[in-house]
């Protein structure tokens, strides 16, 4: 404490000198004083006595140095008198800080936002207690969509596996809520979350309020309980503390609320595994018999903590074995033994990963250009100084502390930098919300906290160490005294120019791999965007209508609201046609089906293909514009009257390998079902992604008393209208609403949008590329401008006599460009060599084109050369001006 | 000890305080002398390290200053010793006075073990 307390105050002394210091010298003078009185009583002379005070007090000038020293901090104090200095230089220079601290603020603000990015979303862990401990399980192969399983499996898995503290389940759920005490009590639809009752506890967490679900909660006949998001009980219910108990309407049915979870808890895991935020949770609420809780009904997501000690290979290997025993069991209902157990943290993170890591990269090559130009500003710079420094050198000033000052001043300039840097990496984050959340997982945590500061403080020390060290060391190198003499300079410049070119070679080098990167990326997305998805996505509109309730309880009341609806709709003006669908391609929807083809069944019913299902009105290939291929499409009288019809997709005709399809027999689903004949074929549709193939698809007619499932309540209205899309928008939601205003209307976008959106991230990835890849370019051009500008500067006497003696401007103009390009083209030749080992990374990013794709390499070396050109030619010009008499004169 | 001996640091701080404690509040020079005095003149205080030890002992807050009059009227710097000063003396003259203890039992005469 008596430390802390004294270096306080010396760190005041250091800061400003504190009346106590004035007054040491007076304190001397005072001892002094007494001490000659002193020796004078004693019979000296006043002469004596005065040199016998002087003597005793060890010199009067090294006792008030080191009563000065005792007083402030003297490290802090010379770093602080180098500090002022570096910025009395910056400002006596305004030119070059403003273009130093720029460069930087850009090199550093750079990287700093994608480390922000990427420690929010790769590198946080899971907002969980020990959140490496959590797994997602499932069966087949490890999926972009995750891995599913079924209850019965799931049931299994708990009874037998020892691996887990917890196994749970988790089930998409997005209910219309309808009423509640907010200030916006319209039907909802909200994202939710069907989970078994040791949900909660599997990931260790509990509400604020009420309490966690119990097993009894999770039966049938009992899962009518809800426990609520912080948000949503905030938002809907005013976040009123007595909510607990009170019943509120979801999907038309009462459910009790027992809970409401904290502010602190974070939805992340539905994040990962459901791809929504999830708001409230009910139990799932399945029994043992219900025909969706079958071993082939995988519609389920198992989440479960590992018991500690357990590796999570320990865990998939005794998972296999249990199914590889349940498979034995019911031979018909698992198409092999085969699981994934994947930490929930990869499956959140998935796709983003490589894209983060290539942008990482990125900016650190973008960081190293601006590193390179400071370099090069502060190389020119020096030269300036040679004289200052020979001087103080020859004062006597030491190397160490030169090297000091002349580091304390890049660093300086660093820190600017990256002060003014922190701007874009505050912008970044708001800029991405715009996007939404389908971007990039996590944005909502992604902020400026302290790991940024410190990694930006961090990165700048670095940059101003690096970027002045080789400046500073030849600044001071021990033979400058020389460059006292006037005529030294060139002796002295030769080192220079061999670090400046190999500057100017590594940044062109550099920027040249980044442009090969965004070129690839700029490719894909055309070849992506070029590719046909199957339907005809303009002047389509689309929204999903959810039925709930009790007046909704039979197909006949559904297809009469469903047909009530269309009706109204096809009466709007600017309506062409109207139609339903289960599911909209490229609208983040997925429902699969078993597809089982008579006379070619597999031994085992789990290993026929799979097959994307449609529920669709007729007129709805009509409005999506899918193409007709063979047979007929669906009529009316096919769904109630009449023999079990569909149509199939191309894909799906394959099955029959070149037979053909019309006429043929398909069970669906299971194979308890109705044989169902194939009457049309129609064109692929690219339901998921634009960069995937199609797989087989079929269509049903909507509400055919066939399926055995029962009709769709959940349904997307399309409409092909006259005009653009959205203008329909309000009208056709209103139109909706007015035939029953308890039910939700969601989701209204023009289907255009949607295929937009499915390639966001790519084009948001490659965007960020192209930015960095244009940033690099640009700091390259001002680094070869300025080299080639400040060897004209230097030149002018070396010109002048080479015009006296009857040099043509021209040549001269040629040999600087000359020399400036082989150095470009040196950058070149090294940069297409990195980009052929570097570009491999893309591979996961491309989509179409090779990674050594050479139309890109060629174009971007052109672009480059072409810049690196007009970067040398615009200084190199004022050779051209040179007057041989003046620049004779300058020296 | 022979006579002429420079005061080692460390020491010169509890030295300064003690001063001060039976003595009261004095100037440097005053200190000084009093501990040269103290010592039967086999001491000698550097002047030049005295004051920088009375500035460090003051960013400590065992002692504090302020400016009065020298018994010969000569404007001077008084030092006192605060209660933190107080506590320090106590704890390390006893810490001191162990030392010493310890170690005159090994410089103490030889005794034939028993």
């Amino acid at each position: 404490m008596r430390v802390l307390r004294a270096w306080l105050i010396r760190l005041a002394g250091t800061l400003r000198p504190s009346s106590r210091e004035r007054e040491l010298d007076e304190e001397l003078e005072s001892h002094l004083a007494m001490h000659v009185d002193d020796c004078v009583r004693r019979g000296m002379s006043p002469e004596e006595a005065r040199r016998e005070a002087r003597l005793r007090l060890g010199g009067l000038a090294q006792t008030q140095e080191s009563m000065r020293e005792r007083s402030r901090l003297p490290a802090l104090a010379s770093l602080l008198a180098d500090l002022r200095f570096a910025m009395r230089l910056l400002r006596r220079y305004p030119g070059f800080s403003a273009v130093a601290i720029l460069t930087l603020a850009l090199g550093i603000g750079a990287n700093v936002s994608i480390f922000n990015l990427v420690d929010a979303v790769l590198w946080r862990p899971l907002p969980y207690p020990h959140p490496a401990e959590l797994v997602l399980a499932g069966e087949g192969e490890a999926s972009a969509l995750g891995a599913n399983t079924s209850y019965a499996t799931w049931v299994d898995w708990r009874a037998r596996s020892r691996s887990f503290q917890e196994l749970a389940l988790l089930r998409q759920w997005q209910p219309t809520l309808s009423g509640g005490s907010g200030a916006q009590a319209d039907a909802a639809l909200v994202a939710g979350g069907r989970v078994s009752a040791n949900f909660f506890r599997m990931l260790q967490a509990a509400p604020a309020l009420g309490r966690d679900f119990e097993p009894a909660d999770d039966a049938p006949a009992a899962s009518r309980v809800v426990i609520l998001g912080h948000d949503l009980w905030r938002r809907r219910f005013a976040a009123d503390p007595a909510i607990v108990g009170r019943p509120i309407t979801l999907g038309g049915a009462s459910f009790t609320v027992v809970g409401v979870l904290g502010a602190d808890f974070e939805p992340t895991v539905s994040e990962a595994v459901l791809g929504a935020r999830a708001e409230l949770w009910a139990p799932l609420g399945y029994a043992s018999d219900a025909p969706w809780a079958c071993r082939t009904c995988r519609n389920v997501n198992a989440v479960g903590r590992l018991r500690p000690g357990t590796s999570r290979e320990g865990a998939a290997a005794e998972l296999a074995a249990i199914t590889s025993a349940l498979w034995k069991e019911h031979p018909q209902d698992y198409p092999d033994a085969r699981i994934a157990v994947i930490p929930l943290a990869d499956q959140l993170v998935g796709s983003a990963r490589p894209v983060l890591l290539v942008l990482l990269g990125a900016v650190g090559f973008v960081w190293l250009i601006a590193c390179a130009n400071l370099t090069l500003l502060l190389l020119a710079r020096a030269t300036h100084r040679e004289h200052e420094v020979a001087v103080r050198m020859a004062l006597g000033a030491g190397r160490a502390r030169l090297l000091r000052q002349l580091l304390c001043e890049s660093c300086v300039l660093a820190l600017l930098g990256a002060a003014a840097g922190l701007l874009p990496a505050w912008l970044l984050p708001r800029a991405l919300a715009v996007f939404g959340p389908r971007i990039l997982p996590r944005l909502a945590d992604v902020h400026i906290g302290r790991d940024g500061l410190l990694f930006a403080f961090g990165l700048a020390l670095a940059t101003g160490v690096l970027t002045g060290l080789a400046p500073a060391l030849r600044l001071t190198a021990s033979d400058l005294p020389r460059a006292l003499h006037d005529g030294a300079r060139t002796a002295t410049s030769s080192a220079g120019r061999r670090l400046r070119g190999l500057m100017v070679i590594a940044e062109v080098a550099l920027c040249l791999t980044l442009l090969v990167g965004a070129g690839l990326m700029v490719r894909s997305l055309q070849r992506l965007l070029d590719v046909p998805p199957g339907f005809e996505p303009d002047r389509v509109l689309t929204m999903q209508v959810s039925l709930a309730g009790p007046r909704y309880d039979s197909d006949g009341a559904i297809l009469r609201y469903h047909e009530e609806v269309l009706a109204r709709l096809r009466a709007l003006p600017g309506v062409e046609a109207a139609a339903l669908t289960s599911q909209v391609p490229l609208g983040g929807n997925y429902d699969g089906s078993g597809l089982h083809p008579e006379g070619r069944l597999a031994a085992n019913p789990e290993n026929d293909p799979s097959a994307q299902r449609y529920s669709i009105t007729p007129d709805y290939l009509h409005v999506m514009g899918i193409p007709l291929l063979r047979g007929r499409g669906l009529a009316a009288s096919d769904v109630q009257g009449g023999p079990p019809v569909i149509l199939i997709n191309e894909a799906a005709a394959h099955i029959w390998q070149g037979e053909d399809p019309i006429g043929r027999r398909v069970k669906l689903g299971g194979m308890d079902g109705p044989w169902w004949t194939v009457v049309g074929v129609v064109g692929d549709v690219h339901h998921s992604k634009l960069d995937e193939p199609s797989p087989p698809q079929f269509y049903v007619p909507h509400g055919v008393r066939h399926w055995q499932w029962g009709a769709d309540t959940q349904m997307i209205v399309t409409l092909r209208t006259a005009g653009p899309p959205l203008e329909l928008a309000a009208a056709a939601a209103r139109t909706v609403r007015s035939v029953d205003p308890a039910q939700a209307v969601s989701a209204v976008a023009a289907l255009g949008d949607l295929v937009t959106a499915t390639v966001a991230g790519r084009r948001l990835s490659l965007a960020m590329l192209a930015a960095f890849a244009a940033l690099a370019l640009l700091l390259s051009a001002i680094g070869i401008h300025g080299v080639t500008s400040y060897a004209v500067a230097r030149r002018t006497r070396e010109l002048g006599i080479r015009l006296a003696l009857g040099a043509r401007p021209a040549q001269l103009l040629a040999a600087i460009l000359r020399d400036g390009m082989v150095q470009a083209t040196a950058g070149i030749a090294l940069g297409l060599a990195a980009s052929f080992l570097l570009t491999r990374i893309l591979h996961r990013l491309l989509y179409g084109i090779s990674p050594t794709d050479p139309a890109t390499f060629i174009a971007v070396a052109l672009l480059l050369a072409a810049v690196a050109l007009a970067a040398c030619y615009i200084p190199a010009r004022r050779v051209l001006r040179v007057q041989p008499t003046e620049a004779l004169r300058t020296e | 000890m022979s006579p002429g001996t420079e005061v080692w640091q460390g020491t010169l701080a509890l030295m300064v305080m003690r001063t001060l404690e039976t003595m009261g509040p004095l100037h440097g020079y005053g200190i000084a002398r009093r501990i040269e005095q103290t010592s039967g003149d086999r001491l000698i205080v550097n002047y030049g390290t005295l004051y920088p030890a009375l500035l460090k002992l003051e960013q400590e807050g065992y002692i504090a200053s302020s400016w009065g009059k020298s018994e010969n009227n000569r404007r001077a710097r008084f030092y006192r010793l605060t209660r933190a000063g107080r506590r320090q003396v106590a704890k390390e003259a006893g810490a001191w006075e162990e030392a010493t203890a310890i170690v005159a039992r090994f410089l103490g005469p030889r005794r034939d073990p028993t």
